[in-house]
Order: C-alpha cells, then structure tokens, then sequence
C-alpha cells in the first residue's frame, strides 16, 4: 500500500513511530499523520462525497487514534488498525445520516470546484473543456451510484477496487468474516454493474 | 461451506484455484456469459480506480496544524475530564446534594406558607387581569384592568385612554 512517506521517513519504522507515540510524543504521531492523511482524506472522501465532512471525518478518526494508541498492540499492521477506526468513524456518520434523513448524494460544492482546471482530480494540462466536462460528469455518476450503496457495501468495494486491500485485510478492517466480505463485494458490484454499465462500455 | 455469491467473487478476483476452480468453472450454467460478467466486473474496477482514485487533500500542512492544535488542546484538559468514570461520580454526588437541598428548602417553604395566615397582608382583589382587548388603532395609549374585590363581590373594569367603547364590553 502507497502512502506519502519521502525516503527519510520511510527509514523510521511504522513500528518505531508507533512506540513512540504510545509513548506520548505527538511528532512521531504527525509523521504517521503525514503518510496516511491524504489516503485517509480520499478513502472518506469517496464514501461521503463532501469535502468538508470528510475533512472532519478524517480530523476525527486520528483524534480518535492518538486517543487509542496505547491499546494498539502490534497485532495488525497500523494502517489496518487506523482504516478500522476510520471506517468505524465514517460507517457510524453515514448511519446517523442515513436516520436524519439528511442522505444527500453528493454536495454542489465539490461538483463546481471538480470544473475547476487547477483542480487536482482534472489532468494537469491539455484537458479540453468537453474532456474535463465529461470526466466530471462520470464522476458524478459514480458518486451517485456509490451513495445509493449501504455503508458496508460502500466501504468493501472502495477498500478492494481503490485501495487494492486483500480479503482478510478489508475482513479485519471491518471486523467481520471473509466470507461477508466476499458476499458484500458481490452484491455492491452487482448494483454498481447494473447503474453503471453505460458508463464503463462507453468509455 | 462457501455459498455461490463468495465463490463468484473469489473467481472474479482470481482468488479459486485448483479442484475449487474447475468445479465452481463446471458448475456454471452459461460459461461464456460469466466470462462477459467477469469482464464487465473489470472494466468497473478500472472505471472507478481511474476516475475516483485520487481525490487529493488540498491544504494538507493545514490539516496537520489544526490536528496537532486539537490534540494539544483535548490533552491539556485536566484529568478530572478525561476520566469518564471520575467525571460520573462526581455528577452524581452533586445531584444527590442538589435534590436533598432543594426537597428541603421546599418544604420549609410549604410549612412556612401554609401557617402564615394573616388577611392583612394579602390584597384585597382575587384577580387582576391586564390584558386588554383593545385596537391599538383606534386607541394607541389604551389600557384595560379588571379587579375583582373579594369582600364585596364586585368586578372592577377599569379603563383609561379609550376613544370609544369596544362593542364587546357594550353594557347589554
């Protein structure tokens, strides 16, 4: 798995960091913060589509592992530990969403700014204006049909198709069965596949 | 004991092997139309890892500061806090005071209230009642009060600044 680490840190050990931040030293902590923030943002990004509440969300979820990383014993790797608590963070948002009754799909917002050529979701350069209207018209197609996906589903099939995460690991993210997760992929690519077959034949 | 839903997923990601692969491969009613599912699974997968792949964190210095910022701040809070259980007690002791000064306050207020007793001191009108019904159009410094006088059984209208009678206290 990728994270931002320049060669310097990767020479600190996850291991090491971890000791020290049980420890109590919050540098070691912003080091961790610094390799997993952008990966975290994204992976809470694509399961809540607002910027803002995926800022918070993120902001949450380390506030909840610094709070927690005494209890953190080594048994998984750190970044299987952290996307747990951020999937429990993220799952619990969307569930109280989902009971407000506040479930909107995707947020204006992010749409407008997914226009914008200086974004960083657009190629950086030569992207026609009809390209980059396309792309973001896909991309709020897709965030469409993710929102239309339960929690779980959602989290399954980013952890396996974005993040590229092995059953057991996705399993022990979510503290559940591999055979629930298999099961879960299957349905969330069944409804993705039949919301989005147009999209992925035309392209 | 894999149901057929786990054992379809774990042939789409290449995870069956074997004896698993050719009995789950024979027991597939339509293999050419599993063949077009898997690949239409596929070109999902990289339709969604291409187009929302890599939604980057704009001001990432940012989120940093504001992170270690709230973890100073919720560090810094006394213990007392922090501790759940301290913190409850503490709540519940406190409540426990209230309650028992309150129930006693109140009941030196009844026993003091229901033995004083002493007509002079109380008014001499049952009830007052101020609000009156009046348009402020027609009579803007209007005011009504009513009076009830106990001891001679007599209800009291008192006007001031009216134009004109309402209708509705016409004497019928």
């Amino acid at each position: 798995m990728q994270t931002e680490a320049t060669p310097a840190q990767a020479d600190v050990s996850e291991l090491d960091l971890v000791k020290r931040c049980q420890a109590g030293d919050t540098e070691a902590f912003n080091e961790l913060v610094t390799r997993y923030r952008t990966r975290i943002f994204g992976m809470i990004y694509n399961m809540v589509h607002s910027e803002q509440d995926a800022w918070d969300l993120a902001q949450d979820s380390f506030v909840k592992a610094w709070k927690s990383i005494k209890r953190f014993r080594g048994h998984s790797s750190f970044y299987t530990w952290i996307y747990r608590i951020v999937m429990n963070v993220t799952i619990d948002w969307l569930r109280k969403k989902q009971v407000k009754g506040e479930c909107g799909e995707f947020d204006d917002a992010i749409q407008l700014k997914e226009i914008d050529p200086a974004s960083k979701t657009v190629p950086k350069a030569d992207a026609l204006p009809y390209e980059t209207m396309k792309r973001s018209e896909i991309r709020a197609r897709i965030e469409n049909a993710i929102a239309q996906l339960s929690p779980e589903h959602r989290a399954v099939i980013l952890m396996k198709e974005i993040e590229e995460m092995q059953y057991h690991e996705i399993a022990e993210t979510l503290r559940c069965s591999i055979g629930t997760v298999m099961s879960r992929l299957f349905y969330a690519r069944k409804k993705l596949q039949n919301l989005l077959k147009d999209v992925y034949e035309n392209i | 004991m894999r149901t057929f839903e786990q054992k379809w997923t774990a042939w789409l990601d290449g995870q069956l092997s074997g004896s698993e692969l050719t009995e789950f491969e024979a027991s597939l009613p339509d293999k050419a139309a599993a063949e077009a599912e898997k690949a239409n699974a596929k070109k999902l997968g990289a339709l969604l890892k291409r187009e929302i792949g890599a939604h980057g964190l704009a001001n990432e210095e940012f989120f940093s500061h504001q992170l270690r910022e709230r973890i100073a701040r919720e560090s810094a809070r006394p213990s007392r806090e922090r501790d759940g259980g301290v913190s409850t007690w503490w709540t519940i002791r406190r409540l426990l005071w209230t309650g028992t000064a309150s129930l006693a306050v109140f009941l030196a207020f009844a026993i003091f209230v229901m033995h004083d007793k002493n007509p002079a001191e109380q008014s001499q009108y049952l009830t007052q009642i101020l609000n009156a019904r009046v348009d402020p159009v027609v009579s803007p410094n209007a005011t009504i009060s009513m009076f009830e006088a106990k001891e001679d059984r007599v209800t009291v209208l008192w006007t001031e600044g009216l134009q004109s009678l309402p209708a509705d206290y016409a004497a019928k």
